[in-house]
C-alpha cells in the first residue's frame, strides 16, 4: 500500500516537472518566434515595422483626470502616427497607486511612460527604477523655465529622473451663494490683500448654522496642512531632510488653532465625517452644506464642471500669505524598450498641447514661467473656469513653496504624519505628544532609509 | 499463477499512470500558486529587498526588527483582539442561528438564504454599506441606538471603537456560513439519539447540552480552526473601511505586511511579518488539535 501511494507521488511529481518544463519552453519558443498574440507587434507588423507602441501608465483620481490625458495621447498620437500610446489608469492616487507601480515593477513589467507622484520619486530614483534624463533634459528643454517648486522636486543631485508634470496648491474655494444668503462679502482672492487665519474663523462662525457647515479641509493633512505649517513660518524638515523637525512652537500653534476650529468655534465638520456621509467634500460645497473648501487646486475642474456658484481665494493665512505647489513627475522606467519614442512622449506631455490641454480643464496649474506670461495665458487658460480672481493669484501659485512631503526620504513619512495627527485631531492626543512621537517616528525611518541605500 | 501477477503489476501501473494524469492539474497548482511563493516568502524574509533591486541577504535582521518595533506588536495585537472578538460570538451565533433553522419553522429555506447573503457577497460592497451603517452622525445603527436612548460612538472613526466595528463585519459576513457548516452537522445527528434522551426525560437544554454538543465537535473544531486562520487573515474590512485608522487602532497584520511590501519599499521584512503572521497560525492550530484530542479522551 506504502509502495503504491509513494509510486504514484513520484510519478505525479515527474510528470508535474516535465510539465512544468515543457510550459517553459513552449512559451519561450512563442517568445523568440514571432508574433503571435502580442497586440504591440501586431501594431508593428501591419505597418511595416513603423509604428511603435509604447505603454503609460497613471491614476484616475476623477474620471475627468483619464478623460482630459487620454485626449492628449489622441492628439500626440495625431502628431506622431508612428507611435501608438497605450494608457493604464491604474488605481487612484496614493497609496493604491504606488502598489500596483511596485508590484509591476517587481514583475520587471513597468510601463515605458509612468506617473511617479512626487513623494515617491525619490525613492524610485535611489532604487535604480526610473531612467536619468539629464542629458536630453538639458539639450531640449529649459530648467530654468520650470517655477520653483518644480525644480526643487525634479533635481536630485543634480540629475533629473522625471519631467515634473504640472503643479497643484492648495487653495480656499467658496459658495459664492452662502455668501450672499449670509449677507458676507466674499474673500479676497489677491494674495496681498487676503484673508488671515483669525478674519477667516471670524466668518466661518459667521456663516456656519443649523445645516451649514463654515469651513472643511483644514484637517485633511496630506493636502492641506503642510501649506499652513509653512504659513506660520513652521518647519517639517531640516535644510538636508535628514530630520523631521515639526516639533516647534509655530507648527503647535497651526495644529492647536485647527482643532479649536472644530472643537470651540463648531464652524467644522469632523474630518471623515463627509467621507462616510456618501457625499464628497466639494459636493458638500456645491449644495451649500459647506461654505467654504480647503482642497487642492485641482478640484477646480470638477467644481466648474458642477455649474456652480464657486470663488477662490488664497489659503487662510497665519504669519505670511504662501501655499504649496507640488505634482506627480512623468519617468521613463529603467527597463523600457522604446526610450527615444518615450522621451518625444515625454516633451509632449510638457506641452502646449498636453499640459496646455490639462491647465485648460482647470485640473492642473502650469509648472513653466513661460506659461505664466499674459501672450501665453490663452493658450491654457479658459474663462469658464479661471476667471478674474485666478489671475490676481497668478504669482501666488507660481511662487508656491514646495512641499516639504514631496523632498521627505522616507516612504513612511505620510503615513506616520496622518496616524499621530489623526490621534491629535480625534482621539485628543496630546499635543506636544503627537509632535513628538512624528519626529521621532519619521526620523527612525529615514535614518532605516539612509542605512539601506547605502 | 505468475501470468496473474504481472497483470496486476500492469493494471496497478496502468492505475496509477492514471492517478498522476488526474492529479497533476491540482499539484501543478499546488506548486505554483502554493509551495513555491511560500519558499520564496521564506527565503525572501531574510532579505532586503525593494522589489526594485535585487534582494541583498541580512540573515535574521528583519525578524530582529520586527520583534523590537513597536508597531508589529501593536497590529500583531490588534489582530489577537479581532480574533478574540469574532471567534467565540461568531460561532455562538452561528450555532445559534443553525439551531434554530434546524427546527421546523415556516419560510426556513428563506432565512437560511437570508442568512448566507453575506457570505456570498463582495467585501467591497460590504464595506460601503457598513460605512453607511456605522456613519456617526446619518447611519442607521446610531439612529436605532438613538430611539432606546443610548448616544452611538462614532464606530470607525474613534479609535476605541473601530476594531470593534470592523470586528462585527467580520462577524456578520462569516455567520451565515458557518451557520451552514453547523446546519450540516446537526442534520448529521441522528435523531434516535433526541428520542432516546426525550425518552430518559432529558429537558431541550439537556438534550442540547449533552447531545447536541459533543456530537457536534467535530464540525465545531473545523470551524473553530477555520475562523482563526480567518480572523488572523483580516485585511479587506479594514483596508476598505479605515485603512488602519484612526492612528493604527484597528490596523493588523496583514495591513501592515501590504504597507510595508508596497508602500514602504520593504518587501523582505513584509516577508518576515508573513512566516509571523504563519507561525502564529500554526502553533494556534497545533495547539487546538491537542485540545480536541484530549477533549475527546473526555467524552
Amino acid at each position: 500500500m506504502m509502495k503504491k501511494k509513494s509510486l504514484v507521488s513520484i510519478l505525479t511529481l515527474s510528470m508535474a516537472i516535465s510539465l512544468l518544463s515543457g510550459c517553459g519552453g513552449g512559451s519561450a519558443k512563442k517568445n523568440d518566434g514571432s508574433t503571435t498574440g502580442n497586440s504591440a507587434n501586431k501594431t508593428t507588423e501591419t505597418s511595416d515595422g513603423e509604428v511603435v507602441e509604447i505603454t503609460f501608465m497613471g491614476w484616475e483620481a476623477s474620471p475627468l483626470e483619464t478623460k482630459a490625458v487620454e485626449d492628449g495621447i489622441a492628439e500626440f498620437e495625431k502628431q506622431n502616427p508612428n507611435i501608438k500610446v497605450n494608457y493604464t489608469p491604474a488605481g487612484k492616487g496614493g497609496s493604491d497607486y504606488n502598489a500596483k507601480m511596485i508590484a509591476s515593477a517587481a514583475a520587471g513589467s513597468l510601463p515605458d511612460v509612468l506617473f511617479v507622484a512626487s513623494d515617491t520619486y525619490r525613492d524610485m530614483v535611489a532604487r535604480g527604477a526610473i531612467e536619468d534624463l539629464t542629458d536630453m533634459f538639458d539639450s531640449e528643454l529649459s530648467f530654468n523655465d520650470y517655477i520653483e517648486s518644480s525644480k526643487q522636486i525634479m533635481e536630485v543631485d543634480g540629475r533629473v529622473y522625471g519631467l515634473h508634470s504640472c503643479t497643484v496648491s492648495p487653495i480656499a474655494y467658496y459658495n459664492k451663494d452662502v455668501f450672499d444668503a449670509a449677507g458676507i462679502k466674499y474673500p479676497s482672492a489677491d494674495p496681498a490683500d487676503s484673508w488671515t487665519i483669525e478674519e477667516f474663523r471670524d466668518i466661518a462662525k459667521k456663516l456656519t448654522t443649523d445645516d451649514i457647515y463654515g469651513c472643511y479641509g483644514l484637517e485633511n493633512v496630506a493636502d492641506t496642512l503642510n501649506a499652513q505649517l509653512l504659513s506660520n513660518n513652521g518647519k517639517r524638515y531640516n535644510d538636508d531632510y535628514t530630520k523631521s523637525i515639526i516639533n516647534s512652537p509655530e507648527n503647535k500653534e497651526v495644529l492647536k488653532i485647527i482643532k479649536e476650529i472644530r472643537t470651540v468655534d463648531k464652524s467644522m465638520p469632523d474630518a471623515t465625517t463627509l467621507d462616510s456621509v456618501g457625499m464628497t467634500s466639494k459636493q458638500m460645497l456645491q449644495t451649500g452644506k459647506v461654505a467654504i473648501l480647503i482642497d487642492g487646486s485641482w478640484s477646480m475642474q470638477e467644481l466648474a464642471d458642477t455649474g456652480m456658484n464657486v470663488g477662490i481665494a488664497p489659503m487662510p493665512s497665519y504669519a505670511r500669505v504662501t501655499t504649496t505647489g507640488q505634482a506627480h513627475v512623468h519617468s521613463i522606467s529603467k527597463t523600457s524598450k522604446h526610450k527615444e519614442e518615450a522621451w518625444k512622449f515625454l516633451k509632449f506631455l510638457a506641452g502646449y498641447d498636453y499640459l496646455g490641454a490639462v491647465c485648460h480643464t482647470g485640473l492642473w496649474m502650469p509648472n513653466r514661467i513661460s506659461f505664466y506670461e499674459e501672450e501665453n495665458w490663452d493658450k491654457w487658460m479658459n474663462p469658464d473656469i479661471h476667471g478674474e480672481d485666478y489671475k490676481l493669484m497668478l504669482n501666488y501659485f507660481k511662487n508656491a513653496e514646495v512641499d516639504p512631503s514631496a523632498l521627505q526620504k522616507t516612504a513612511k513619512g505620510r503615513d506616520i504624519v496622518i496616524e499621530e495627527t489623526d490621534m491629535y485631531f480625534k482621539q485628543d492626543q496630546d499635543l506636544n505628544q503627537t509632535l513628538e512621537n512624528i519626529d521621532r517616528r519619521i526620523n527612525e525611518a529615514i535614518q532605516e532609509n539612509l542605512e539601506d541605500m547605502k | 499463477m505468475k501470468n496473474n501477477k504481472t497483470r496486476k503489476i500492469s493494471k496497478l501501473k496502468n492505475d496509477s499512470k492514471w492517478a498522476a494524469l488526474m492529479l497533476t492539474p491540482n499539484i501543478l497548482g499546488f506548486l505554483m500558486f502554493m509551495l513555491i511563493p511560500m519558499v520564496a516568502t521564506f527565503a525572501l524574509s531574510f532579505t532586503k529587498y525593494d522589489m526594485l533591486r535585487p534582494p541583498k541577504f541580512i540573515g535574521f535582521n528583519n525578524y530582529i526588527k520586527m520583534f523590537k518595533d513597536p508597531i508589529a506588536r501593536e497590529v500583531t495585537l490588534n489582530t489577537i483582539i479581532y480574533t478574540v472578538i469574532t471567534v467565540p460570538t461568531g460561532m455562538a451565533i452561528s450555532l445559534l442561528l443553525a439551531v434554530l433553522l434546524d427546527q421546523k419553522i415556516a419560510l426556513k429555506r428563506f432565512y437560511r438564504a437570508c442568512y448566507f447573503l453575506p457570505a456570498i457577497s463582495s467585501m467591497v460592497v460590504v464595506s460601503i454599506v457598513w460605512q453607511w451603517i456605522y456613519n456617526p452622525e446619518y447611519g442607521i445603527l446610531n439612529y436605532f441606538l438613538s430611539l432606546i436612548g443610548i448616544n452611538g460612538p462614532k464606530w470607525l472613526q474613534d479609535a476605541r471603537t473601530s476594531l470593534v466595528a470592523i470586528a462585527i463585519v467580520g462577524i456578520w459576513k462569516n455567520a451565515g456560513y458557518n451557520m451552514l457548516l453547523f446546519l450540516s452537522g446537526l442534520q448529521g445527528i441522528s435523531t434516535s439519539y433526541y428520542e432516546a434522551a426525550t425518552l430518559d426525560g432529558a429537558s431541550k437544554w439537556q438534550q442540547f447540552k449533552y447531545v447536541t454538543l459533543p456530537l457536534l465537535k467535530p464540525t465545531t473544531f473545523f470551524i473553530f480552526i477555520m475562523s482563526i486562520i480567518g480572523s488572523f487573515q483580516v485585511f479587506d474590512q479594514v483596508m476598505l473601511m479605515t485603512k488602519g485608522g484612526p492612528g493604527r487602532s484597528s490596523s493588523v497584520l496583514v495591513h501592515y505586511l501590504y504597507q510595508n511590501a508596497f508602500q514602504y519599499f520593504d518587501m523582505g521584512y513584509a516577508c518576515a511579518l508573513a512566516y509571523l503572521l504563519f507561525f502564529l497560525v500554526l502553533i494556534l492550530t497545533l495547539f487546538n488539535m491537542r485540545a480536541e484530542k484530549k477533549m475527546g479522551e473526555i467524552y
